[in-house]
């Protein structure tokens, strides 16, 4: 633990794109146990999480930097997530940023099209809290702490 | 005069010169005879015309050598009685004429008969000529009339020239009626492509097969498989056209049942298609949208315990511990009946597939669960199967783990897994353990999603196992069943194909 905190400022950002707020609190709750909540930046559908990544609209006086990993959730409203994907790992600018779907569904279909399209990671969220709790921790652990970003990602 | 007595048969029977003799012997005596009475009470100078009668006779009927021996016997008989002296057979030059008439005679009408002979000899001949080729053709066509096809033979103006039984049984006009008739008109055929065309190919080589539409008699419908033949004669010229028909109304009718059904079929696929479909969006609605909901009451439990454990009384943490427990519980069976449902819509890939290698598989899969366990195994010799290895493998898994989990209770575990005779085709694998078994009257429960014989704080589960094996075998072609009773064990059977 004394390791993660020791690297604290070197947090990256996570970009959230979750549209259901007991998902997005659940999310934020096993994040702050480990002091990762304050970076992360939710947005709820994919027409925003598009805009955030493109410093357009609500989001045209954000920094210039890209978010150190983002968690992706599939069923979002206008743009859904597969679609979202798309758009990043098509764009030479987007495709270096970790993208880790996190979903309800265990359909083999959404898995194996966020594969083809060039995703780092998927995971199921579990029912039980505490799996759930470990598997959020370990990801923002893993993307935002351990991994060494891309360069031009935002670091705090 | 004796001839007379013989039976007709017995005269028929003598040789022929036999015959001729006797007939002229018979002639010339009774023209003897004849002369003898005609000169005492007639008149004289009659006497030659019957010796000129015997002679015809016998040189007509008798042939040369009759000609010849009445010819002798005339002159002799003639010099004895007629010429002077009488009684006497002195010859003078004044007997020589009626001698030399009875030899022209005898040789004029030899040579009459013997072109009579030759004349009716011809016309026999010519006759049984003909006969043999009236009976020649008379077979021809009774044997073309026995057949039950469709035959007739029109000419290069379709104008019928013959009409068989087959073709009268089927079109219902006789061949009196049909032939010397226009075949496209009478039969009011309709052609599957333009006539010139057929005509064409007919020319070209000589045959032409393909189904035509005409109306019977009656006015009803038929269809026939039509196979046209041309006729050529010796100048190469095309003379007529042979055609043989068979009925197939029925296979047609048939033919168009089937397609309709098949059509019918295709419907039902796709329906059945879209249905498996909206299946399959129910099927990702439950993954997604039940799962949501359930994480977040475990969730939200979890936050409450933590954050007013100490608050709540123990009742209070205990129902806080049944929602968390509850929720989990429904967790696991929507992932279990997602799985189940995956089984049923994933492809199989089949191959030749060890079933003892299938159980080492299985067993180190279910190790976890043994540990802790006095488990006496015993393996006989397996099968190989054919069929998806992964799905087989998980057939074994369930079985295994399932009297691994049954046998719980005893302090010994005996679980034996074995081969029994199958059926050609397919083997037998089954799976015997020792444990609290289950009463033969539920034993049609035991597949169903979700049936369970036993209560949930006796053996976990959530009675999905058995129907995920069911469903297996069943893709498979096989069937499971099984045998037991309370306290006494059971054993699970599945049979697959060997090929």
């Amino acid at each position: 633990m004394t390791t993660y905190m020791t690297t604290t400022n070197k947090l990256g950002r996570i970009l959230m794109v979750e549209d259901d707020p007991k998902d997005v609190e659940l999310s934020l709750t096993a994040l702050e146990e480990y002091n990762l909540a304050n970076e992360v930046v939710v947005v709820n559908d994919g027409v925003q999480a598009l805009d955030y990544l493109y410093h357009r609209g609500t989001f045209a006086n954000t920094g210039v930097e890209n978010p150190a990993v983002i968690l992706l959730d599939l069923k979002l409203p206008r743009i859904d997530g597969l679609e979202v994907l798309k758009h990043i790992k098509s764009d030479d600018k987007l495709k270096m940023i970790p993208v880790v779907v996190l979903t309800s569904s265990k359909e083999e279909n959404d898995m194996v099209a966020s594969y083809k399209l060039g995703v780092n990671a998927y995971v199921v969220k579990p029912v039980d809290f505490h799996d759930f709790v470990n598997a959020i921790r370990e990801l923002g652990v893993f993307w935002a702490v351990i991994n060494e970003p891309p360069p031009g990602s935002m670091k705090r | 005069m004796r001839g007379e007595d013989w039976p007709k048969d017995r005269f028929a029977e003598m040789s022929t010169p036999v015959r001729a003799c006797s007939l002229v012997f018979f002639s010339i005596s009774l023209a003897v005879g004849a002369a003898l009475v005609l000169d005492r009470y007639i008149a004289h100078d009659l006497e030659v015309p019957p010796f000129l009668f015997a002679v015809a006779v016998s040189a007509w009927y008798g042939r040369a050598g009759g000609a010849i021996l009445a010819l002798v016997l005339s002159c002799i008989s003639f010099d004895y009685f007629f010429v002077q002296p009488l009684h006497t057979l002195s010859v003078s030059a004044s007997d020589l004429p009626f001698f030399a008439i009875f030899a022209g005679f005898a040789s004029l009408v030899t040579w009459f008969s013997a072109i009579r002979r030759k004349v009716e000899e011809e016309l026999r001949r010519a006759r049984d000529r003909l006969e043999v080729v009236v009976a020649e053709r008379t077979q021809q066509a009774s044997l073309l009339n026995l057949t039950h096809d469709t035959i007739f033979v029109r000419d290069m103006n379709f104008v019928i020239a013959y009409w068989n039984r087959g073709a009268e049984d089927l079109y219902g006009w006789s061949a009196e009626e049909a032939v010397g008739k226009h075949s496209t008109s009478l039969l009011h055929t309709v052609f599957p492509a333009p006539l010139e065309e057929i005509l064409a190919e007919l020319m070209r080589t000589g045959r032409w097969d393909g189904e035509l539409q005409r109306s019977k008699r009656d006015g009803s419908h038929v269809i026939v498989s039509s196979r046209w033949s041309l006729q050529r004669n010796d100048g190469d010229r095309a003379t007529a056209i042979l055609e043989t028909n068979n009925d197939i109304t029925d296979r047609k009718r048939r033919e168009r049942e089937i397609e309709g059904l098949n059509q019918e079929l295709t419907k039902r696929s796709t329906e059945l298609e879209g249905t498996n479909k909206e299946l399959e969006a129910f099927a990702y609605s439950v993954s997604h949208d039940l799962r949501a909901p359930l994480r977040h009451m475990a969730g939200y439990s979890e936050l409450l315990q933590k954050r007013a454990a100490n608050v709540l009384d123990e009742k209070g943490n205990h129902y806080i511990l049944m929602v968390i427990e509850s929720a989990k519980r429904m967790g696991s069976l929507i992932d279990d009946l997602l799985s189940f449902s995956r089984i049923g819509r994933a492809e199989t890939q089949k191959t030749l597939v060890n079933a003892g290698q299938l159980v080492k598989e299985a067993l180190s899969e279910v190790r976890q669960e043994t540990e802790g366990r006095d488990i006496a195994w015993t393996f006989g010799a397996l099968p190989d199967f054919y069929g998806d290895r992964s799905m087989l493998r998980l057939v074994l898994v369930n079985l295994l783990s399932n009297a691994i989990k049954f046998t719980r209770n005893r302090p010994r575990a005996e679980i034996e897994v074995g081969s029994a005779g199958g059926q050609n085709g397919e083997a037998v694998v089954f799976v015997r353990d020792n444990g609290v078994g289950f009463d033969m009257q539920y034993a049609n429960k035991l597949f169903g999603v979700f049936q369970r014989l036993h209560q949930a704080n006796e053996f976990e589960g959530t009675g999905i196992g058995l129907a995920t094996v069911q469903r297996i075998i069943h893709r498979h072609g096989g069937r499971v069943w099984a045998e037991g009773g309370v306290d006494r064990g059971a054993t699970f059977y599945f049979s697959a194909p060997t090929q």
